[in-house]
C-alpha cells in the first residue's frame, strides 16, 4: 500500500515534468530523457564518478563532524541546565548565520582544499543535530533510569540497554536533517572555491548553459541520497523499531 | 528472624531556594522474614523516599538500616532487593520475556540460567503463552504481572512495591491483590508493600504500619490476624480497616492542634 503510494507519487512528478518539457524550450527544460542520457555519458566517461565521489567523500566527513559536535553539544544541554542555557545562543546563532558565510570563511583560512569544504559542512550542519539530540536527551524517561538503578544494573548497561534505545528516533532525525544540509552546503563551497565535485559541475555546466547538464548532476546527487536513505538510514530504523510495527497491529 | 530492622532513618532534602525539608523524621520499625507488611500514609508522606533509600536509588540522611543483619550501604553492598513501581516501567522495545530478563543481564548467571529464571517468573505470575509480546500489547493489570515477575526473576530478599495496583481500576486491583498473596504464599518472600488505600492495606498484609504526614514516623504498628486467603466481605477486614481510619482522623487532629 505504502510502497505503490511512493511509486505513484513519483510517476506523478514524472508525468508533470514531461508534460512541461512539451510546454517550454529545451533550453529551460529538457526532458527525462535527454537528461537521463547525459547522466549515463557522465558517468561512463569516467569523470562522473570521480565528482561523485569527491563530493560524497566530503558530505560523509562533514557529516561525521556535524554529528560528533552535534551530540556532544545535545547531550550537554539536554543534561545540565546550566550546559543548556549557556550552549543555546550559539546553537541559534549557528543556525542563524547563512550557510554560504561559514563556506567563505573556511575557504579563506584553510584555502581552496577539501578540509575547508569539510569543516564548512561540518559547522552548518551541527546546530541541526545538537537541536534534535537536546530534545533526544530531554525526552529521556527518567523513571526507567530509576528502575535501572534500583536493580543495580551497572552504568554502561543502563546507558547502552536504557537510554541509548530510547534517542535512536532522534539520532536518526539528526542523521536526516544534517545529511540534507550536508549536501547542499557541499555543491555551495565546491561551486565557490573547489575544481571538484559536483558543486563544481553544476558551475562548469551553468557557465556553459547547459540546462541537461546541471540537472544531470543535480538529479545524480539526489540519487545518491535517496540511494543512502533506503538503502541505509530505512532499514537500520526498521529493524530497530520493528516493535512498534508490532504494538501498533 | 528479623529481615530489616530500620532505626531512626531521617531523610532531608535542601531545596534550591536552600531551605530544608524535613521527609522522613526518626521513622523505626522491623520486619520479620516472610512477612507482609504494608506502610500506610497520607500521599506525600514520604513513603516512596522510604523505598527509594531501601532500593539505594536515594540515600539516608541519619539513622541505620539493616537487611539480614547487614548495613545496607547504598544498595551496593551485595543485599538484593526487588522493586515494583506504581507504574510498570517496562522497555517498550523489549519482549516481555526480555523485559524480565533485564535485571539479569549483569548478573553472573549463564544465558541459559537467565532465560530459565525468567520463564519461571513469567508462568507464576500466569503470563506464559506472552513471552513474546511487548509490553504495550498487554493491559496496564498484565504490564504489572511483568513488571513483578521482574522484580522476583533477580529471587529477591526482600520485595519493595510501591503502590503498584493504585494506576489500576478496582476489578483489576482486586485481581492482582489476590495474585500476589497467592505468589508471596507460594515464595515466602518479605515484602514490604507501601499504599494511601486503607483497605488494601488491610486485605493485604500481617502488619501495617501508620505513618504520619511529613515527616514521617510510625503513628500506630497493627497486627491484622486473619487467615489467607482473606475474603473481600470479611467482616473482621473491615472492622480492622475503620479501626485504621480512625487514627487518621486522629492524627490529622493530632496535626492540627
Amino acid at each position: 500500500m505504502h510502497i505503490t503510494l511512493k511509486i505513484y507519487s513519483v510517476l506523478v512528478l514524472l508525468i508533470a515534468w514531461v508534460v512541461l518539457s512539451f510546454v517550454f524550450s529545451p533550453q529551460i527544460l529538457p526532458g527525462p530523457i535527454p537528461v537521463f542520457q547525459a547522466i549515463g555519458e557522465n558517468l561512463t566517461s569516467g569523470d562522473g564518478f570521480f565528482h561523485l565521489y569527491k563530493t560524497i567523500f566530503r558530505v560523509l566527513l562533514g557529516l561525521a563532524i556535524a554529528m560528533i559536535i552535534g551530540s556532544a553539544f545535545g547531550i550537554v544541554m539536554g543534561i545540565s541546565p546550566k550546559g543548556e542555557k549557556f550552549l543555546e545562543s550559539w546553537v541559534m546563532v549557528g543556525l542563524t548565520i547563512p550557510a554560504v558565510v561559514y563556506a567563505i570563511i573556511t575557504l579563506l583560512w584553510f584555502g581552496l582544499n577539501d578540509f575547508a569544504a569539510i569543516i564548512a559542512i561540518g559547522i552548518t550542519a551541527f546546530p541541526a543535530v545538537a537541536i534534535n539530540m537536546w530534545q533526544g536527551v530531554k525526552d529521556i524517561d527518567m523513571q526507567l533510569v530509576t528502575m535501572a538503578q534500583a536493580f543495580q544494573v551497572p552504568r554502561r548497561d543502563l546507558i547502552l540497554k536504557v537510554v541509548l534505545p530510547q534517542t535512536v528516533p532522534y539520532i536518526l532525525a539528526a542523521t536526516r536533517y544534517a545529511l540534507g544540509i550536508s549536501w547542499k552546503i557541499a555543491t555551495t563551497v565546491e561551486l565557490i572555491g573547489m575544481s571538484s565535485g559536483v558543486g563544481y559541475m553544476l558551475n562548469y555546466w551553468f557557465g556553459l548553459f547547459s540546462m541537461t547538464q546541471v540537472l544531470a548532476w543535480a538529479l545524480s546527487f539526489t540519487i545518491v541520497l535517496l540511494a543512502i536513505e533506503f538503502l541505509l538510514i530505512n532499514p537500520f530504523e526498521k529493524r530497530v523499531t520493528a516493535w512498534r510495527a508490532v504494538v501498533q497491529v | 528472624m528479623k529481615k530489616i530492622i530500620v532505626r531512626d532513618l531521617t531523610k532531608h532534602f535542601i531545596r534550591s531556594d536552600g531551605s530544608r525539608l524535613d521527609v522522613i523524621g526518626g521513622l523505626s520499625f522491623a520486619v520479620e522474614e516472610g512477612e507482609f507488611v504494608s506502610i500506610l500514609g497520607p500521599s506525600g508522606c514520604g513513603k516512596s523516599t522510604l523505598l527509594n533509600i531501601l532500593a539505594g536509588i536515594d540515600h539516608l540522611s541519619g539513622g541505620e538500616i539493616l537487611v539480614g543483619e547487614r548495613p545496607l550501604l547504598g544498595g551496593e553492598n551485595g543485599v538484593k532487593l526487588g522493586f515494583v513501581f506504581q507504574q510498570p516501567r517496562l522497555l517498550n522495545w523489549r519482549s516481555i520475556r526480555e523485559n524480565v530478563r533485564f535485571p539479569l543481564e549483569h548478573g553472573s548467571l549463564s544465558r541459559d540460567e537467565q532465560w530459565r529464571l525468567a520463564q519461571r517468573y513469567l508462568e507464576l505470575v500466569k503470563l506464559k503463552g506472552f513471552e513474546d509480546y511487548f509490553p504495550q500489547q498487554l493491559s496496564g493489570g498484565m504490564q504489572q504481572r511483568v513488571a513483578i515477575a521482574r522484580a522476583l526473576a533477580i529471587e529477591p530478599e526482600v520485595l519493595l512495591m510501591d503502590e503498584p495496583f493504585s494506576s489500576l481500576d478496582e476489578l483489576n486491583a482486586r485481581k492482582m491483590r489476590a495474585e500476589l498473596i497467592r505468589i508471596w504464599r507460594e515464595t515466602g518472600k518479605t515484602i514490604i508493600f507501601v499504599t494511601h488505600d486503607i483497605f488494601e492495606a488491610v486485605y493485604l498484609s500481617n502488619r501495617l504500619l501508620v505513618v504520619t504526614e511529613r515527616p514521617a514516623c510510625v503513628y500506630e504498628s497493627l497486627t491484622i490476624d486473619v487467615d489467607y486467603p482473606r475474603n473481600y466481605d470479611d467482616d473482621r477486614l473491615f472492622e480492622m480497616a475503620k479501626k485504621v481510619g480512625r487514627f487518621f482522623v486522629k492524627m490529622e487532629e493530632g496535626h492540627g492542634a
